[in-house]
Order: structure tokens, then C-alpha cells, then sequence
């Protein structure tokens, strides 16, 4: 895992992404959910994130020639058409990128506590009452199973014997 | 009361498990056996050994975790359990995007705990096609000892969801065949986390099973080295020759094991490319050939009533209706609401008016016992799946989307979301049979996967497999092979157990021939 960052401009592609491709509600979150995209990058192969971030200047600077200025400057219905033109583009690559751009921000978006906390997911506390409640109920049995991971096979016998009859050891 | 553990080892590091904080000159080992990789197939063989007395030494390059350190948090599991951060994929038309665990335990810590025997019709066909000994009768002693060991038990009914409920209701409305899961735990009490970690300790993975067993035996386990390549003497396999893999990525010291057997089980896709860096070669072409990899794709039902489906057991049941025809399986597969954002072509607003549904939601999914096979190519050392969905498998998934949906309404189900990258949602049956009677881009389609199988088959006819019947690597000596590469086929299940049942019986033929593999 490697440290992976964008650069000042980058950050501000993806900031002017969020409000297109996130709900309302997460628009104020973007730095996080940027930063987590980082670190969903820097797990990624390397070569995913640099062609990430290549993707990243070329959506930047693709709307200049319909527009007469950078994505990230874009806000609005502009915003949103421009990106339309690239989930929808002629070239399998713009295609790509978008999906990508969807998907990853997507993810950062709802890895957000407040955005879980918003459609209902708890894990943590559930997590925590089902496994009190396995460590209770269940005692007995889970110690049984720890005993029987660790206890000789008397089903082979014949493994010891040969053991012996080899020398080893 | 005395309060049970979450797992046999809790707290410090066991005796035995190495780590790059303890790796940290270069390292010599010597051993009877090195094992490379730690999940179904390298943790099964360990114990094997090392309870019949052999000296082993076990190879991983993730890292070495406890129950305890698998969190809520999704994003920081997948990172750190799963290889490229779960950002794998076989180039084709559609990219299937696959995951491979690495971690120690391997694949085994981040998958749902699925512990069927592979069909008697598999391993027939295995037997006829293949020349291998695999018959149901051959294979069931090493079944059931899997199985009591990682505790293959069926669920605790107050542990089942209310998503799967719905997906059984469903079933039984239209009157098709739908089993209860058997799955390796001890009282799961559905948390449903167990692709990113067993958080309560009840899935039965490598890591609380097998590896504590291995090294209850004297085993040893090396976390965080990356094998370069195993060392070869002539055709002999003579150890492995790697490196500490340090907390940045970057390479750190030279780790060298000195073996008397080899065994490969880092899987399917990392195996061929291992072998391949080491100068192994096969006359019968199929090193790194016959990928399979049972493609599946997940729709997302949204129902009226609540679902709320990470309260219960993940996968408590499997629809078997179609299996005979290609289609192993349907199940109900709750996932956390970031995977859900990412897997459907929603955005903005919408994505919004989604997912504000989210505890409405049953996610479905459906498994493809493919007739294609792809390939694993090693570019510059590492594996690159390359893999292209045959027309007749992307027609047979259509279809059982079809019937996945004709379920989902059937159990109540508002509407459904098909995994197609334009999106695409059907209102009720007819309309799902509408949709999915036409014709689907395959550029179109999302597939993912987590049963990558082939890729070093066995069989008799060195001509044709990589491996013989056991899994010694034909043209080598000392050199076995002990995972799902090993497959001639797809198995039509989940691949686990059959994996481990084949470790347990390569086993058992190293400590029968001890003297010729061992001495």
C-alpha cells in the first residue's frame, strides 16, 4: 500500500464532481470523501491511480473547447451536461473514466458516516451485540470447537506410526 | 460465567507467527516443507503436516490479523484484506473484477463461508475426462474430516435475515428447489461481515481453524513476504527465494527458505505466474490456461417492507433449481451501502432517492458454471487474467436474471435493478421478461467473481495438465500444487471445500510417500 495523493488541481476536478455525482447531502462532505478515494487508490495498483489522475486532466481539460473553460469550473446543469457527454462518449476510454469516476466516488460517499447514518447502517453496534450474545448463549459449543481445532486426529493413527517408522524426527 | 474467546488466538501473536516486525534482516529457514499461501489450500496441507510431524513453514504475503481487528469499517477492510484493494480484474468484454484475499488465511477470512462437497457429477466428470482418482468414494473421508474441522454446520435459524426469509419466500411461492446453506461456523450470529473479516469469530476461516491447528503442530507462519520465485535445483524444487513486504509496499528484507518440498496455493491466479517466474514449464500449454471463473452478477430488489439485511447471516439459503442447467445458484447477498452506491449506475440525486431505500433492499445474486475459460498471463512477473464471457454463458446469465427477478416479485419485490451498466430497472415479472428477452450489449453487463479456478489443472495425461492426479507439477519434482488452480473444471459451487478436501488427500499421499517427497 503506497501513499497516493492528488494535487491541488485534481482535487478541484473532484470537488466539482461531487455535487454531480453525490446526493445533496454530501455535497459539504467532499474533501473527506476525497480523501478517502485517496485511499482507495493507494491500494490500488499503481498504475490504476496514475491513469486515474491522467483521466482526471483530460475530463478537466476536455470541456474547454465547448465551454472556453476548465471542468472544475463548471457548476450546475453545465457541470452535470458535461459529464453526461462523457457517460455517454464516443471513445470506450471517456466511457470507462466515468464509470470509474461514478463508481469510486460513489463508494467514498457512502463509507461517509453521516451518509451511513442516513440510510439506517449501524454495524458497529449490531456487531457488538451479536457477538455478546454468540459468547454467551453459544459458550459451550465455541469452546468445544477451539478444543477440536486443536486436538490430535484419532482418525490417523496410521500417520503417527509411519512418523516412526520413517525416523523422522 | 466464564466468557468464551472470539477465536483460539486472541491477543498477542501466537508462537510461531513471523512478521516484517520480526523479519527484519535477512532471513534464512530451513524446513521439510514450505508452503506458499495461507488460505483453503496452503492452511489445509500445514496442519495436515505438521500434525504428522513435519516441519513446515508457511509463506503469506498479507499480513497476520485476529477477529478482533475486523472492524465496521468497510473501506479499511478491503484494503487491508484484499489484494489491490479488491481492484482486480480480468481484461474482456465486459472487465470482470474479481477479488483475491491476502491476508494470512487467505481468500478464506474475506469469503462467505460456503462449505459444499463438489457435485458427485463433477468429479465423475473429473474422473472420465481427466484420469484423476477423484470419486465421491475416494474423496468422502477427506470431506468429512474437512468439514469437522472448520465445523461445515447449517445456520441457527434466529441467525437467518429477513432477506433471505424474502429470497425463500419467494422460492417457495413459484415452488423451486431452495437448500439451506451449509457454511464453516460455529454459531454465526449474522453480523453479515464475513467478506470483510468475521468480526464474532463464527466463520471457521483458515485463520481460527486450520492455521491454529498448523501451528499447535509446530508449524511456523512468515506474514508479509512476497515469494519471488522457488529455487530449483534440475527439475527439484528446493525452497523459495522472497521478501518482506514493508507497511508502505516497497521491498524490504531477503527472505530464503530451504525446502525439501515445495507447495504452491496462492491461488489461481497467482500460482501459474508464480510458477511461470520460477522457469516452470508445462508441455501441455495449460499453465496459466482454463481459467474459469464462475461469473456472477447481483441485482438489487427494493421491496415495501423493511429488510434491513446486514441484521442476519449472509447467504442462509441458495436456490438450486437451475443448477443442472448451468446456473449453480441464486442468493440473497447483503452488502454494505458503499458497495451498493458503487455497484449500481445511479448518481446524484437519484443515487440519493436509491439508496434512502437502502434498509428496504434485498441484494440477489446469481452463480454461471461458465463454458469459456480465460487465461492467466505473467507480464513482468505479475498475473494479468485476461477473459471473455462467452455468448452462450451472457445468455445463459440473461436467462437466469430473468428468473432471479421472477422470484424477487414473486416474494414481494417493488422493483429490481439489473446490473447492467445503463440502467435498467423492471417493475415486475413480465417486465423483467421483457428486458431480458432482448438483446444485452456484453460491454454492458457488470460481472464480478471471487471462484477463479483452472489455471494449473490436474490430470493424468501430461499432455494435457499441469499437475498429476495429486498435484505434483508434472515435469518438476518435489513440487505440488494445492489449490483451486488445480480444478479441470468449474465445480458449480462454492470452491473451498472441494479445495481443501484435495489439500487433505495431497497430504495424505506426501505422508504415505514420505520417503520419496520428504527425505
Amino acid at each position: 500500500m503506497t501513499g497516493f495523493h492528488f494535487d491541488a488541481s485534481a482535487r478541484a476536478v473532484l470537488r466539482s464532481l461531487v455535487p454531480v455525482l453525490c446526493p445533496a447531502d454530501a455535497v459539504p462532505l467532499a474533501d473527506s470523501i476525497i480523501d478517502h478515494l485517496e485511499l482507495t487508490l493507494g491500494a490500488a495498483p499503481a498504475m490504476m491511480g496514475r491513469g486515474f489522475k491522467l483521466g482526471l486532466l483530460a475530463y478537466d481539460l476536455g470541456s474547454l473547447p465547448r465551454y472556453f473553460r476548465r471542468a472544475h469550473l463548471l457548476a450546475g446543469d453545465k457541470a452535470e451536461r458535461y459529464f453526461a457527454s462523457w457517460e455517454h462518449g464516443l471513445t470506450p476510454l471517456q466511457v470507462q473514466l466515468a464509470r470509474a469516476l461514478n463508481q469510486l466516488v460513489g463508494l467514498a460517499c457512502y463509507e461517509q458516516p453521516e451518509m451511513t447514518a442516513a440510510v439506517g447502517y449501524a454495524p458497529a453496534p449490531w456487531i457488538e451485540k451479536v457477538t455478546r450474545k454468540r459468547l454467551s448463549v453459544y459458550k459451550d459449543d465455541i469452546d468445544k470447537q477451539a478444543r477440536q481445532i486443536l486436538a490430535p486426529d484419532p482418525l490417523r493413527p496410521a500417520v503417527q506410526l509411519k512418523k516412526v517408522a520413517h525416523g523422522r524426527r | 460465567m466464564a466468557v468464551a474467546k472470539l477465536a483460539v488466538h486472541e491477543g498477542a501473536p501466537p508462537t510461531g507467527v513471523f512478521t516484517r516486525r520480526e523479519l527484519r534482516g535477512d532471513t534464512v529457514i530451513d524446513c521439510d516443507v514450505v508452503v506458499v499461501g495461507s488460505g483453503a489450500g496452503g492452511g489445509t496441507i500445514a496442519a495436515e503436516l505438521a500434525e504428522a510431524g513435519f516441519d513446515v513453514a508457511v509463506i503469506e504475503e498479507g499480513s497476520y490479523y485476529q477477529t478482533r481487528d475486523f472492524t465496521a469499517d468497510t473501506s479499511a477492510m478491503v484494503r487491508q484484506l484484499y489484494r489491490e484493494g479488491g481492484a482486480t480484474i480480468a481484461i474482456g468484454n465486459p472487465p470482470v473484477m474479481f477479488q483475491e484475499g491476502r491476508a494470512v488465511g487467505g481468500s478464506t477470512v474475506i469469503n462467505g463461508g460456503m462449505s459444499w462437497r463438489t457435485p458427485d457429477e463433477i468429479l465423475a466428470r473429473w474422473v472420465s475426462e481427466f484420469g484423476v482418482g477423484t470419486t465421491m468414494a475416494e474423496m468422502e473421508p477427506y470431506f468429512e474430516r474437512v468439514e469437522r474441522r472448520i465445523h461445515v454446520a447449517p445456520m441457527d435459524a434466529d441467525a437467518i435475515g429477513k432477506d433471505n426469509h424474502l429470497l425463500k419466500r419467494g422460492a417457495d411461492a413459484i415452488g423451486w428447489k431452495i437448500v439451506g446453506n451449509l457454511r464453516n461456523q460455529a454459531h454465526c450470529v449474522g453480523s453479515n461481515r464475513c467478506a470483510f473479516g468475521c468480526p464474532t469469530g463464527a466463520k471457521q476461516s483458515v485463520l481460527v481453524s486450520y492455521l491454529p491447528r498448523a501451528l499447535h503442530f509446530g508449524a511456523r507462519v512468515y506474514a508479509d513476504v512476497r515469494v519471488d520465485h522457488i529455487t530449483r535445483d534440475g527439475k527439484r524444487a528446493t525452497g523459495i527465494v522472497g521478501h518482506v513486504v514493508r507497511a508502505d509496499g516497497t521491498r524490504g528484507p531477503r527472505v530464503v527458505v530451504r525446502a525439501k518440498l515445495v507447495v504452491a496455493a496462492a491461488g489461481a491466479i497467482q500460482t501459474p505466474a508464480l510458477l511461470v517466474r520460477s522457469g516452470v514449464k508445462s508441455p501441455s500449454g495449460q499453465l496459466g490456461g482454463n481459467l474459469s471463473l464462475h461469473p456472477n452478477c447481483k441485482v438489487v430488489a427494493i421491496f415495501d417492507e423493511d429488510v434491513t439485511g446486514w441484521q442476519g447471516a449472509h447467504q442462509a439459503f441458495q436456490v438450486r433449481e437451475f443448477a443442472d442447467q448451468n446456473l449453480g445458484c441464486f442468493a440473497a447477498v447483503n452488502l454494505p451501502p458503499s458497495v451498493v452506491a458503487m455497484s449500481v449506475p445511479h448518481r446524484g440525486a437519484q443515487l440519493g432517492a436509491l439508496m434512502q431505500h437502502y434498509n428496504k433492499m434485498v441484494v440477489a445474486g446469481l452463480l454461471c458454471e461458465d463454458t469459456a475459460t480465460g487465461r492467466v498471463r505473467t507480464i513482468a512477473g505479475r498475473p494479468q487474467a485476461f477473459y471473455q464471457l462467452a455468448d452462450r454463458d451472457a445468455a445463459n446469465m440473461q436467462r437466469g436474471l430473468s428468473l432471479l427477478c421472477e422470484l424477487l416479485f414473486a416474494a414481494g419485490a417493488r422493483r429490481v435493478i439489473l446490473p447492467f451498466h445503463h440502467q435498467t430497472e423492471v417493475v415486475d415479472a413480465d417486465d423483467a421478461r421483457r428486458v431480458l428477452s432482448g438483446p444485452i450489449r456484453t460491454s454492458d453487463w457488470e460481472v464480478v467473481t471471487v471462484h477463479m479456478m483452472g489455471t494449473a489443472r490436474m490430470g493424468k495425461d501430461r499432455s494435457a495438465a499441469v499437475t498429476d492426479a495429486h498435484g505434483f507439477v508434472h515435469d518438476a519434482d518435489r513440487l505440488l500444487v494445492a489449490d483451486a488452480s488445480l480444478f479441470p473444471t468449474p465445480v458449480r459451487v462454492n470452491p473451498m471445500e472441494t479445495i481443501m478436501a484435495l489439500a487433505t488427500r495431497a497430504a495424505a499421499h506426501v505422508i504415505d510417500n514420505a520417503r520419496r517427497y520428504v527425505s
